[in-house]
């Protein structure tokens, strides 16, 4: 596999700008081929433009995008044929069916078979409502109608935009989970912008965070969530324990309670290992101690100001 | 790389024909010929008209308001709605480039005149059969005209009647692009045509608006059903020219202002 199959998606200083307002800033970033990446930040930060420059439907004022190695501006039908996307709020001519919009799509797209179709209408769940139209479809319908749509012709990236946004919890379980599987067993690359950090968090490997139209962090979700070395959380067996006498010590900065009994140690220069030790020197019965798991919202909050989505 | 447009057309004439408007027209300009039929059939005889006059009078009247109404409005639509409603931006997501889509959107209004034209040219000539005869011009001296060179000029109005139908999708399809909201779109398209048809002869440019010449084949043809008569040149040069020019513009124009645009919502 060469270098240009490994990167699907190779964002390099761009930037977008409108009057003096610069929507996107120097952005530069990575997604790996077989790879989910979660693309964040908080309204307004430039996510939705960065996606429309990758389909080129926003010109950017500066820098290059490249699919697979080939250059959206220069080379873009041998570019696109290979993405697959979905904007926020996918639109449909409202008053054709279903299957006759995807059937529009796959003429665009060339390489698409009526098999195709009725799958991925059957995939997302539409074969049944394939002939009503498209106006009588819900929310959550067209989003699904509008993944089915980007999934046409088999493309080996998907760039998506709030997919499941205005999905019920349980259609999005799905969604999330056939991408998942798309990735995993396909070689799938999913570029996927959304505000549910949960989806973030638990479908994807890689992260991108962005603020002011700059990328103000990324990497692997597993790393970023890694456990805190130096917060851990306690639980004793009984009666929740007076702690008072730990804060003297030098190496704990401060014990906080939580909700459930539950109490949260932040060790200034020691570890779990220490501190399990030291709970059993002084005789606490210690049911549970585990290093503080991060959350995806904690990190986003830390880096973005306390600005939420 | 396969040039996108012919399925672009494909995609653009399954839409149209799933949409009301077209037929609309279509509907609305058949009734107009009937009602062209009613009122000529009682005020004139036949001994006045010919077929060939009734035909070429019906067009003219068809074409220089319902017909330039219709077509415009059909033209004005074609982008300005995909860009409204966000449709643009999953076509153009697709392996295809503007000037694909661009070029099929003005395929798309042509052929719709087109359709319009020959829709309206068969009812008015069927309907002018009826009360009127097809054949040689003569009056009580004899033949003006033999049939075979009446049914030349006939064709020759025809196809050249297309020429500022064309100047008028492209000027449609140019507000379309300039303009995002379909709506506003067909209120410009419209409201620009009839403000200049009523200011051109004030401000003493009615020679170079192309809507002056949308009539002007069949009024050509009019002469050659009536005996009298008749010259094509230098005329017609300055017709096709006047056009070809408003289609050149209004065609690199909107396609200029369609690739710069940022499609974005």
């Amino acid at each position: 596999m060469s270098s240009d199959d490994n990167v699907a998606l190779r964002l390099d200083d761009l930037c977008k700008s409108y009057g003096r307002i610069r929507a996107v800033d120097h952005l530069s970033l990575e997604v790996h081929s077989g790879e989910m990446a979660g693309f964040l930040g908080p309204n307004g930060a430039g996510k939705s433009t960065t996606l429309y420059m990758t389909s080129r439907l926003v010109h950017p004022s500066s820098g290059s995008i490249e699919i697979f190695g080939r250059n959206v501006w220069y080379g873009f039908k041998s570019a696109i044929r290979y993405v697959g996307t979905m904007f926020e709020t996918p639109s449909f001519y409202e008053y054709l069916s279903a299957r006759k919009n995807v059937e529009l799509t796959g003429r665009l797209r060339g390489n698409v078979t009526d098999r195709e179709i009725g799958e991925n209408l059957e995939r997302m769940g539409l074969s049944e409502r394939q002939n009503d139209k498209v106006s009588t479809y819900s929310h959550g319908m067209k989003q699904r109608l509008g993944l089915g749509m980007a999934l046409l012709g088999r493309p080996r990236l998907l760039v998506l935009d709030e997919p499941t946004d205005g999905m019920d919890p349980e259609g999005t379980r799905e969604v999330l989970n056939f991408l998942r599987e798309k990735v995993r067993n396909d070689g799938l690359t999913v570029f996927v912008s959304s505000h549910l950090l949960y989806e973030v968090e638990e479908y994807c490997d890689r992260v991108f965070v962005i603020n002011h139209g700059r990328l103000i962090s990324s990497g692997k979700v597993k790393e970023i969530l890694a456990p805190h070395d130096n917060v851990i959380q306690v639980a004793f067996h009984g009666k929740p324990p007076d702690l008072t006498g730990l804060i003297k010590e030098e190496s704990i900065k401060n014990i906080e309670r939580l909700p459930g009994e539950l109490f949260e140690f932040n060790l200034a220069d020691k570890d779990s290992v220490w501190l399990n030790n030291l709970l059993l020197k002084r005789g606490y019965k210690v049911s549970s101690l585990a290093p503080k798991r991060r959350t995806l919202k904690e990190f986003f909050l830390s880096i973005t100001g306390g600005k939420n989505e | 790389m396969n040039n996108m447009v012919i399925p672009l057309l494909h995609n653009e004439i399954a839409k149209a024909a799933r949409t009301k408007l077209p037929y609309f027209g279509l509907m609305v300009t058949s009734v107009l010929c009937f009602l062209i039929f009613v009122v000529t059939g009682a005020v004139l005889d036949g001994e006045t008209l010919n077929a060939w006059g009734y035909t070429s009078l019906s067009m003219q009247l068809v074409f220089t308001d319902i017909g330039l109404i219709f077509i415009a409005v059909f033209a004005s639509m074609l982008i300005a709605e995909e860009t409204a409603f966000g449709t643009v931006r999953a076509v153009l997501s697709s392996p295809l480039l503007r000037w694909e889509f661009y070029t099929a959107k003005v395929l798309t209004g042509l052929l719709y005149a087109v359709v319009m034209s020959v829709v309206s040219l068969v009812i008015s000539a069927c309907l002018g059969s009826v009360n009127y005869q097809f054949g040689d011009v003569a009056d009580s001296m004899g033949m003006i005209y033999a049939n075979k060179e009446v049914l030349l000029n006939f064709i020759m109005a025809f196809f050249l009647s297309w020429v500022p139908l064309a100047a008028l999708v492209m000027y449609g399809i140019f507000v379309s692009t300039a303009v995002r909201k379909s709506g506003q779109a067909v209120a410009v398209a419209i409201g620009t045509i009839y403000l200049i048809d009523f200011t051109k002869h004030i401000v003493g440019i009615d020679p170079y608006i192309f809507t002056r010449y949308i009539g002007f084949s069949w009024r050509i043809f009019n002469q050659v059903a009536q005996g009298v008569d008749y010259q094509w040149s230098p005329e017609v040069w300055k017709m096709i020219a006047m056009s070809l020019i408003y289609c050149f513009v209004m065609f690199a124009g909107g396609l200029v202002i369609f690739s710069k645009r940022d499609l974005n919502g």
